[in-house]
């Protein structure tokens, strides 16, 4: 399906003189190589926060969800701020491995392995608040609508919260699958490589025996287009289902029918900026500054700014709301959020999301490497900050004044987010040593067409 | 019939020594089991078809099987009554009429008995009883495991006949000393036991009985007696009362024993366009004011003044006076008790003889009908002058044996008193306490009394009126009654028992049957006037009121907490959590204060990170007494100049250590003056407070509805349009009641029961005993001081209380205010703010959002009506507490029950005796709230329907609306249109709490009407 031939105007997607065995010995080097110092550095502090996350998990467990910092009127807090937080990060990876696949962006091949590699990360440590954010996790299992011996009880297909267990598992599920898919050329190509008797067995299993036929490729290409077709409306559901838990409720500040737009985008915002974290530390890393270009960070930063753009117009359509709805719960709660006791998260949520990102109008410092790291960093802080303050300065203000409170985490609510934090780097650093981090079968294809030295030799002979 | 037939198994059997008998006696195996053949015989072995596969599985199923099996859940005994006693049916509660009376709370009640305990404490509405807070809560006294639980001598338990006779000879031995044998008692009001008293004195001699109430009413008792000729207070029918100007006196809380609310709350109910005027002149904001048609400030110092002053406008009179700021008020009131001829009252709360001796001027000047003086009241007796005497007899070592009951001076007397100092000069101290508390930790003998609920007793609240207490359980401990125990000293062979039941045979019945009186708990005759008015010099009383009351800089106001009371049921959880309905502050005592006061002294109340309430704190002096570290609550609604303090704290002996909590403001409590001159002075230090309510004002939102009795008796305005507007939405292109259009096809809701609860916020005081029902109905968990602060209440019903702001959206259009400050002014409560209270519980609404939300369906709604929890479904995903609009909903945040770290009464086997058996204690994790009560109104339905007749109105109760005593809730059947509550709904009054919203509830408001009619 790759066309040799490529417009000029258009930058490679490979930078320096690669041949195809070049692609396959680069990403296969952090697999085969021995892990650096940096790295072992950097996975006992994500072990140290994971260990402290589980200790704080089974505290909780053990004891009582009391001994997070919520009370009679805030029942959600930092639990399910972290939940919409990290199924947001999660959205990153099947839009840019579904929806650009459909659009044919190729840019999309240097990156998509490991976004969507964060994807299914984030979603294991998403899934895991709306587990232990329940007082009796032992009784977690009566979500699902399995057929029991308790007489007729079954779950309540009305409640918001059950089609987010759907949504969420579907997603996970889906996102897996398509991943595993990719994933098939590529741990063959390792299997290829592998040297060890063990690796070739581990990677031999992984590959699912591919064998690199016509017939293989056929059906190969042909499942990730069905996946993608999948996927796509995945990317949309999600969040937009994560939103209706609190767009169908009552409480002013939730009850707003922008929220499943608003949140979607929010959600691709949040994870490309965590995508743009990991891909630039790890371009560096496993020396793959060559596929993860200055150019796809730049396309990224430019979704992010658009994502942002959006999200800003909806902080401000729902300001707009409140006050002309003329409902006087609606136009506090929105006041209050912006001037009330919790005003520096809605101002450090405002700063970070809406307007950070219009600094990438700027090429210069859309194109800078540093640059782009810290607004990936602080579009994330406010994004966190985003779920935060829709969350906790709803509910802590609500009709009626008697019930008013403040929250305040304490720290088992700190150390399960750290420990989320940890587990999620803990999973990608194994990931960094363990698989093709890079979709090196799908750039091989783009060699030609979009590779720096290619594209050079052409528009040499051209002239 | 036993056979000695033998059966022989063979004739080998009848060889005697047979050699074959023998072998197979002996051996088990007759034969030799040939193990060596198949185990030593390979090939058999090889053959066998028990192969090695097949051993393992035996061995595997049998170990799981062995393992399974030993796998068992706990086992819960439940053992059946070996001698079933007959009047007990399990499951089937009995009631039991009695009296509560622990000298400072005193209540015709009836005590619901399961399977021989009592649970729960009701009013005995056919004696007229109403139960406060207290007295509903007085029932988890009875298991407090820290009850002195036999009788101790010098720290050491002993028996009780050893206790008698060593009493007995050192009474003897003082007899002959001719020494002072005392009695100090709190007000017993127990006809039997004071003939008993009079008998111990013919006894022994030179015995003297003191009276001494903890919080004395002794300028009233005083000053009636100055009037009337003997020693009682006026009872007072608040129902017959058109205006009342209250002094300082807190008749809906204790004043002078309180249980005026139930009288009172039947005028302030309008009725064919009238409703009582009631204006509180006062320094505190008590629940009183709280609840006054106007509400004035005042210093005590200034409330004397403003008293005679009120006397002179009224007679004409002109006793000696000075003027005061309050002047032009005192003129309009009395004006306003001049329109009300004889159904007006006027009363004063300072505890000062003379201005008690003005009170009463004024009221027999109104020809009152409201005050009684012909049924005077016997529950207050302490006189100042005879504790006085007693304390100087016990100086000069004239008293030679001590004998308390019903009273821990040790504790309650001042610190100027020295009352610990004096006891040692006695050479006899007995205390009889039901526990080991300050005065009885410091007494020769402590001798263990039961509770009430074990007791047999008499109680005379006013003249005529007789009210029985008897036992409803067994002596949980080693206790004898005060009353047994002098029996036996006198040397007689009667118990109590027989004692009383012979003297009411004697001097009371009259004939009437012992049964049938024991069965109501009450027996009434007229009281017969005895009382001839006496003249009183008012002119001399005047003077010296102008000699001791000075203004001062400030002016401590000592008040009695609807929860605490006098402090003697410190160690019940359920009260020391239930919130101070002003304040709405729990697990604590408190400086009130002004806030231009606390500006002034620099003193601060400021929220922290999770909104828990933190305060300065001071030391108080009041005649070179100090009370150090006093936390200081700034209370709005404090007069300028004058500061609150609630007495009955800063408990310090024989109680668990998170109750011993406060600060013990007796200490301060001079002269049983309810007023002290004192100097305040800021300390160091942060004091952290429980507070269940952090934000006080509506936010100008409709949340209770207001209006005036003018606005209400206008019959030319709509008050669906007016003050009491349904909110409208657009349908269709129409304005319709929001509450018309709903999401949901609606189900047939007329037939069967339908609930509904109607609480008037006219009625309703804000008393909180309905909180204390709720508790001890619903086995609501305790979650102590610390969860309290982290806004954890479990309260399942909670009474909201608001204070006026002087912004309001009117005010802010006018003066062009912009929102923001709008809203950081509305935030701010008025300096003299008007209040209001609203009781909050489940509103079970029709169309409920917690319903919708919870994923497991553990929330559903009942066909009655109901909003239920089924606890057991319940994952705990606290959504349906989110989004419930009215935040009813409480989690189990811990494990509340058998748990150290919540250590109370679920924490103890004694304590749990109070759980009511037919409600679960909630597992950690769940979510809980109100039911609506629904094991009583099934009760009610399966009891009606086995005796096969149709529920009636009143037998549908919740435990707040039995417990309410002034009427404010009542529930019922609504689809029973006969009754109350059905014509409660209909009320033009009636509305639904955030009816925008459209949730439907089955719990319904009834607007407040203020009286501001001035004439």
């Amino acid at each position: 399906m790759a066309s040799h031939y490529e417009a000029p105007i258009r930058k490679p997607l490979i930078i320096g003189e690669k041949t195809y065995h070049d692609i396959s010995v680069d990403v296969a080097a952090p697999v085969e190589g021995k892990a650096n110092k940096l790295w072992w550095i950097a996975f006992s502090i994500s072990l140290t926060a994971f260990l402290w996350g589980v200790g704080a998990i089974i505290y909780t467990i053990g004891t009582g969800i009391g001994v997070w910092g919520l009370n009679k009127t805030v029942g959600w807090a930092w639990d399910i701020t972290n939940f919409v937080w990290w199924v947001g990060i999660g959205h990153a990876g099947t839009l840019i491995s579904a929806v650009l696949l459909l659009f044919r962006q190729k840019w999309r091949m240097g990156i998509n392995r490991s976004a969507e590699a964060m994807t299914i990360f984030s979603v294991i440590q998403a899934g895991l608040f709306p587990m232990i954010h329940m007082g009796r996790v032992w009784n977690a299992n009566w979500v699902l609508p399995i057929p029991n011996q308790f007489g007729s009880l079954w779950v309540n297909f009305n409640s918001p919260l059950l089609w987010d267990v759907f949504a969420i598992s579907t997603y996970l599920s889906v996102s897996l699958v398509f991943w595993w898919t990719g994933l098939l050329p590529d741990f063959a190509m390792l299997r290829d490589r592998a040297i060890k008797p063990f690796q070739k067995k581990i990677y031999g299993l992984l590959s699912f025996g591919w064998s690199g036929r016509v017939k293989d490729w056929n059906r190969f290409e042909e499942v990730s287009l069905v996946l993608a077709g999948l996927a796509t409306p995945l990317v949309l559901s999600v969040h937009t289902i994560v939103s209706f838990d609190f767009a169908t409720s009552v409480i002013p500040g939730w009850h707003t029918t922008i929220f499943p737009p608003y949140f979607v985008a929010g959600a691709i915002f949040s994870g490309f900026a965590m995508v743009n974290t990991l891909l630039i530390i790890m371009r560096k890393v496993s020396n793959l500054e060559a596929y993860i270009t200055i150019h796809h960070i730049e396309l990224m930063n430019i979704v992010i700014m658009i994502t942002g753009s959006i999200v800003g117009v909806a902080y401000i359509t729902e300001l707009f709301i409140a006050w002309y709805s003329g409902v006087e719960y609606e136009q506090y709660a929105f006041l209050n959020r912006a001037t009330g006791p919790y005003w520096w998260a809605y101002l450090l949520m405002m700063t970070c999301n809406v307007f950070s990102p219009q600094l990438m109008w700027s090429k210069r410092l859309r194109t800078s490497i540093m640059f782009s790291f810290i607004i990936s960093i602080v579009v994330n802080v406010g994004m966190w900050f985003e779920r935060f303050v829709i969350i906790v300065t709803s509910l802590h203000r609500d009709y009626l004044p008697s019930s008013w409170v403040m929250f305040s985490p304490t720290f088992v609510d700190i150390g399960i987010f750290i420990g989320t934090i940890g587990f999620f780097f803990l999973l990608f650093l194994l990931y960094a040593r363990t698989f093709p981090v890079i979709a090196q079968a799908e750039v091989k294809t783009i060699l030609k067409s979009s590779g720096e030295n290619y594209k050079k030799l052409r528009d040499g002979n051209d002239h | 019939m036993a056979s000695d037939k033998k059966y022989w198994k063979s004739v080998e059997e009848l060889k005697a020594h047979s050699p074959l008998i023998e072998k197979l006696r002996n051996d088990e195996f007759v034969e030799e089991i040939p193990i060596d053949e198949f185990l030593g015989n390979k090939e058999s072995l090889d053959n066998s078809s028990t192969t090695r596969r097949d051993f393992l599985k035996y061995v595997g199923f049998t170990t799981v099987a062995a393992s399974v099996a030993a796998c068992e859940g706990p086992v819960i005994k439940s053992i059946p009554y070996i001698v079933k006693p007959e009047q007990i049916v399990p499951g089937v509660a009995d009631f039991y009429a009695t009296t509560m009376a622990d000298g400072y709370d005193f209540a015709s009640i009836l005590v619901k008995v399961r399977e021989g305990r009592p649970i729960k404490i009701e009013p005995n509405k056919l004696a007229g009883g109403t139960t406060n807070a207290r007295v509903q809560a007085s029932v988890l006294s009875l298991y407090d495991n820290n009850r002195l639980k036999a009788p101790k001598s010098y720290d050491k338990t002993i028996e009780w006949n050893e206790v008698d006779t060593q009493i007995l000879a050192k009474l003897n031995e003082l007899k002959s000393l001719g020494k002072e044998i005392v009695f100090l008692t709190g007000t017993l009001a127990s006809p039997s036991t004071a003939q008993l008293i009079l008998k111990f004195k013919e006894k022994f001699g030179n015995v003297k009985h003191v009276i001494y109430d903890a919080v004395s009413e002794s300028g009233a008792v005083e000053a009636f007696e100055t009037m009337y000729g003997f020693s009682a207070l006026p009872n007072y029918d608040f129902s017959k009362a058109a205006t009342v100007v209250s002094f300082g006196a807190d008749f809906l809380g204790d004043w002078q024993g309180g249980g005026f609310e139930a009288d009172f709350a039947k005028t302030r109910v309008p009725k064919e366009g009238k409703m009582s005027r009631h204006i509180q002149f006062e320094a505190n904001l008590t629940l009183t004011g709280a609840n006054a048609d106007k509400r004035i400030l005042a210093k005590p110092s200034e409330q004397a003044f403003a008293l005679i002053n009120l006397y002179n406008k009224l007679t004409g009179n002109s006793l000696p006076s000075k003027k005061t700021s309050v002047d032009a008020e005192v003129e309009k009131a009395a004006k306003q008790l001049k329109s009300s001829g004889n159904k007006a009252v006027v009363i004063c709360g300072i505890n000062d003889k003379n201005l008690q001796l003005i009170t009463l001027a004024i009221n027999n000047f109104l020809k009152s009908e409201v005050i009684d003086v012909v049924a005077a009241k016997n529950i207050r007796q302490g006189k100042e002058t005879e504790v006085n005497n007693l304390l100087a007899d016990m100086n000069a070592g004239k008293v030679g044996a001590l004998l308390m009951y019903q009273t821990n001076p040790v504790y309650t007397m001042p610190q100027t008193a020295n009352f610990a100092e004096l006891l040692k000069k006695v050479p006899m101290s007995v205390s009889f306490a039901m526990n080991d508390h300050e005065t009885a930790s410091v007494s020769n003998f402590a001798l263990a009394t039961p509770h009430y609920l074990e007791s047999w007793g008499d109680i005379s609240v006013k003249k005529g009126t007789y009210s029985l207490m008897q036992p409803t359980i067994n002596p949980l401990f080693n206790t004898n009654q005060f009353q047994d125990c002098l029996l036996r000293w006198m040397g007689s062979e009667e118990t109590y028992y027989d004692y009383l039941k012979k003297y009411w045979e004697s001097n009371i019945l009259a004939g009437t049957s012992w049964a049938q009186t024991l069965h109501n708990g009450f027996f009434n005759q007229t009281a017969k006037p005895t009382t001839s008015l006496k003249s009183i010099d008012l002119n001399l009383a005047a003077q010296e009121i102008n000699k001791t009351f000075i203004s001062k800089e400030f002016e401590l106001c000592f008040y009695t907490k609807t929860g605490m009371g006098d402090g003697q049921m410190a160690n019940n959880p359920w009260l020391q959590e239930f919130p101070d309905p002003i304040t709405r502050t729990s697990w604590d005592n408190y400086v009130t204060i002004s806030e231009p006061d606390s500006k002034k002294l620099g003193l601060q109340n400021f929220n922290v990170s999770n909104g828990a309430l933190n305060g300065s704190k001071v030391n108080l002096t009041v005649n070179k007494t100090v009370l150090k570290e006093v936390p200081v609550y700034i209370q709005p609604g404090q007069a300028v100049g004058t500061i609150g303090l609630a007495l009955g704290y800063g408990r310090s002996k024989g109680m668990k250590e998170e109750m011993m909590i406060g600060v013990n403001a007796y200490s301060l409590y001079n002269n049983f003056k309810n007023y002290q001159e004192v100097s305040i002075e800021k300390v160091d230090g942060i004091h952290e407070f429980a507070c269940v309510q952090l934000h006080h004002t509506m936010m100008g939102r409709d949340i209770i509805k207001e209006t005036t009795l003018a606005t209400f008796n206008d019959t030319t305005i709509n008050p669906s349009e007016t003050w009491n507007k349904t909110t409208k939405v657009s349908m269709d292109h129409k304005m319709v009641p929001a509450s018309s259009i709903s999401l949901w096809n609606d189900h047939d809701k007329t037939i069967g029961h339908h609930f509904n609860l109607s609480i008037d916020l006219n009625a309703c005081t804000g008393c909180g005993s309905c909180v204390i029902a709720c508790h001890a109905e619903n086995n609501v968990p305790v979650v102590g001081k610390a969860e309290v602060r982290n806004s954890r209440d479990m309260h399942w019903l909670r009474i909201d209380r608001y204070y006026s702001s002087d912004m309001n959206a009117k005010i802010a259009d006018e003066m062009e205010i912009g929102v923001l400050d709008k809203f950081n002014q509305m935030e701010i409560p008025s300096n003299n703010p008007e209040v209001a209270f609203q009781p909050v519980m489940c509103q079970h609404c029709n169309n409920a959002p917690c319903e919708t939300v919870c994923p497991v369906a553990a929330t559903t709604h009942g066909h009655q009506g109901q909003n239920q929890m089924t606890y057991n479904r319940c994952v705990g995903t606290r959504y349906c507490a989110n989004n419930c609009p009215y935040k009813v909903r409480r989690f189990n945040w811990f494990k509340y029950k058998e748990n150290d770290e919540f250590d109370f009464h679920m924490n103890d086997d004694l304590g749990r005796m109070v759980l009511n058996p037919d409600v679960v204690v909630r597992s950690r994790g769940v979510m809980e709230k109100c039911s609506m009560c629904i094991q009583k109104t099934q009760l009610s339905i399966l009891q009606a329907k086995n005796e096969g007749r149709i529920v009636a109105d009143n037998e549908f109760q919740t435990a707040c609306s039995s417990a309410c005593s002034s009427n404010a809730i009542v529930f019922g059947d609504v689809n029973d249109k006969t009754s109350q509550v059905a014509k409660l709904v209909q009320d033009q009054r009636a509305y639904h709490l955030l009816d925008a919203i459209g949730t439907k509830p089955n719990v319904v408001y009834h607007v407040k009407v203020r009286n501001t009619n001035e004439s």
